[in-house]
């Protein structure tokens, strides 16, 4: 059963552009030169019952718009959409009750009290009994490992903590489905895993499903079975991950630093070398051509290793392969 | 196919009233909870009052010293002091909810208000109630203690209980000017002309800045019949020389302005909704 349907959903907004200096400004007064952007062009795709989909794109690619024309936030300039069977823009608060959101860059914790006490309220906001209410933010903050966080003031949370805090808030309701825009945007690696972690978990205990929006191709990797790729408020991919990996995921990125001073001329068959510095070497292979074994193994064999980083292609670089292809 | 629900509490149609409003009550409290934070900032903000009060006492006494009279216009000093600390009380403590809601609008926090189960409007009337409350019981407790100290006593409790019912409407009527103003922001963003402007019809025809009568008459008339007049001089005037007459005057006007302000506002509020657009996407 899908519980997102979209299609032909297009949105358009006008922007006011200026001319550098107080010339502009005051050529701005007299005739504003508005420009229509293009958001979203044209978009339709499902998603179904419990399903982690992936909705990456750049910065500006139209995923936030995205998703708030599927809260009822904003209204489409046309195509239609259902979520959950409601008409998100025509009935948000009763799809309000359904579904769960967090805006990565925003947050919904009030700031100056703990966190518990954002939960007391979206209890009522949310019409929860008291027992209930009480059961559920016991289950969650064990989830979420919060436990020992939430009499903090959220002011002195940490970016991480606090992303772990935004997204048990949105879980409190129960919903059906939930939308997170960008939730691991500025955490670092290890606050990226915990956040990755406990939402699959909250899938697979409760089968939420999850519309993750990211620019981080590692997210979408890490967590969902299917992905939209959206740019310039086109989709230009939609696939299994799997499929995603095996075409265009193929390149991987390796710096490595040695404790020794490194051979100028040291290569390994079948890997481009970036850069070879006294110490350290950066370098890139296909992963269809070169096994990873093979390349760590010459990369150990090398002498003795300080620090290996292993990266994948910048989704930039995703696109603009798909786009080659 | 339609979802259920996923609170289970909402399905019941009987239990839906008391609940819907029980929400708004909980959001007061929490922003009662909220100012209490930070006492010393509760404290510091509610220090003006002593400040302007000992001003507008020195500027007064040497006004009725000079006049040579022990009465303005039927008010004597003690009663302009205490008609001002009402004026100020209620002014210093209501919510700019215009600045909120501009605010949220500008870094598109407004995103998540939106998307809860609750009214945009009524969230923010509850949020800015439960701020002023606390604001407007320090700043009447603390500015009293001055004036009582400075000129006498403060006139019986038939005007403390007129006047705080008469304050709670114009906190409210003030409310929706706020909220007409704030709800601008959704199409234009930036409302601070708006809003500087709105304040200044307060101070000088609202009766901020001194009481209505010492106006001529005809500008007295004029300023009566516009809403500004509601929401400082009504409640202040009342504080201080209550009566059944006048206590049924200004709630009236105050009634008639709510009314007509309440439906200008849910009329933009369902315009601008649908022009909204999210800064950052």
């Amino acid at each position: 059963m899908s519980v997102i349907h979209v299609d032909g959903l297009h949105k358009t907004f006008q922007t006011k552009r200026k001319a550098a200096g107080f010339g502009g400004s005051l050529r701005a007064l007299w005739k504003p030169d508005l420009q229509t952007v293009e958001a979203v062009r044209e978009i339709s795709f499902q998603m179904e019952q419990g399903e982690l989909l992936g909705f990456i794109g750049p910065n500006g690619a139209g995923k936030s718009t995205t998703i708030k024309i599927l809260t009822g936030i904003l209204h489409p300039t046309s195509g239609t959409a259902s979520v959950l069977g409601f008409v998100p823009w025509q009935e948000r608060q009763k799809l309000a009750y359904q579904i769960g959101t967090v805006f990565g860059q925003r947050p919904q914790l009030w700031y100056h009290l703990p966190a518990v006490d954002t939960f007391y309220l979206f209890g009522k906001i949310y019409e929860m009994e008291e027992r209930k209410l009480r059961q559920r933010i016991g289950f969650l903050s064990e989830a979420f490992e919060i436990e020992h966080l939430l009499e903090t003031p959220v002011r002195k949370l940490s970016l991480g903590q606090r992303m772990r805090c935004e997204v048990a808030a949105s879980l409190l309701h129960k919903p059906r489905l939930l939308l997170l825009d960008e939730p691991s945007i500025g955490l670092d690696v290890v606050a990226k895993q915990r956040i990755r972690e406990t939402i699959r978990h909250m899938n697979e205990a409760e089968g939420v499903g999850v519309l993750l929006t990211s620019h981080d191709a590692g997210d979408i990797e890490a967590l969902c079975k299917r992905v939209i790729i959206i740019n310039h408020g086109e989709i230009i991919y939609q696939d299994k991950v799997s499929a995603l990996k095996r075409h265009y995921l193929t390149s991987k990125q390796v710096d490595v630093r040695y404790s020794h001073p490194l051979d100028p001329n040291f290569s390994i068959p079948g890997v481009q070398m970036l850069k070879v510095g006294t110490f350290g070497a950066k370098l890139q292979f296909d992963v269809r051509e070169t096994p990873v074994e093979r390349v760590m193994t010459a990369l150990a064999s090398a002498g003795s290793l300080v620090d290996v980083t292993v990266s994948d292609p910048s989704l930039e670089e995703v696109i603009r392969t798909i786009y080659e292809s | 196919m339609r979802a259920e629900p996923a609170v289970s509490t909402t399905s019941a149609r009987t239990k839906f009233r008391a609940q819907y409003w029980a929400k708004y009550g909980a959001v007061l409290r929490t922003q009662l909870q909220n100012s209490f934070a930070y006492p010393l900032d509760l404290l510091a903000r509610s220090m003006m009052i002593l400040l302007f009060m000992w001003v507008f006492v020195n500027l007064w006494r040497v006004t009725y010293s000079a006049m040579g009279s022990g009465e303005i216009a039927g008010l004597t000093l003690a009663n302009t002091m205490w008609y001002l600390l009402m004026a100020e009380a209620v002014m210093l403590s209501k919510r700019d909810l215009s600045k909120d809601i501009s605010d949220q609008v500008k870094d598109g926090s407004v995103a998540y208000l939106l998307n809860k189960p609750f009214n945009f409007i009524l969230y923010h009337f509850a949020a800015g109630l439960g701020d002023s409350l606390l604001v407007f019981v320090t700043n009447a407790l603390l500015g009293g203690a001055l004036v009582w100290w400075l000129v006498g006593p403060p006139p019986g409790w038939l005007g403390w209980a007129a006047a705080m019912v008469a304050a709670l409407l114009a906190l409210l009527l003030d409310f929706c000017f706020s909220a007409l103003i704030g709800l601008a922001a959704f199409v234009a963003e930036e409302v601070s002309a708006f809003r500087w402007i709105y304040q200044k019809f307060l101070l000088v025809l609202g009766g901020l800045l001194i009481p209505l009568d010492f106006f001529p008459e005809w500008l007295q008339n004029f300023s009566r019949a516009l809403p500004f007049a509601w929401i400082v001089y009504g409640p202040a005037r009342l504080f201080v020389d209550p009566s059944a007459e006048r206590l049924a005057d200004v709630l009236l006007h105050q009634l008639g302005w709510l009314g007509a302000t309440g439906v200008c506002v849910a009329l933009l509020y369902r315009w601008v909704v649908g022009q909204l657009t999210i800064n950052g996407g």
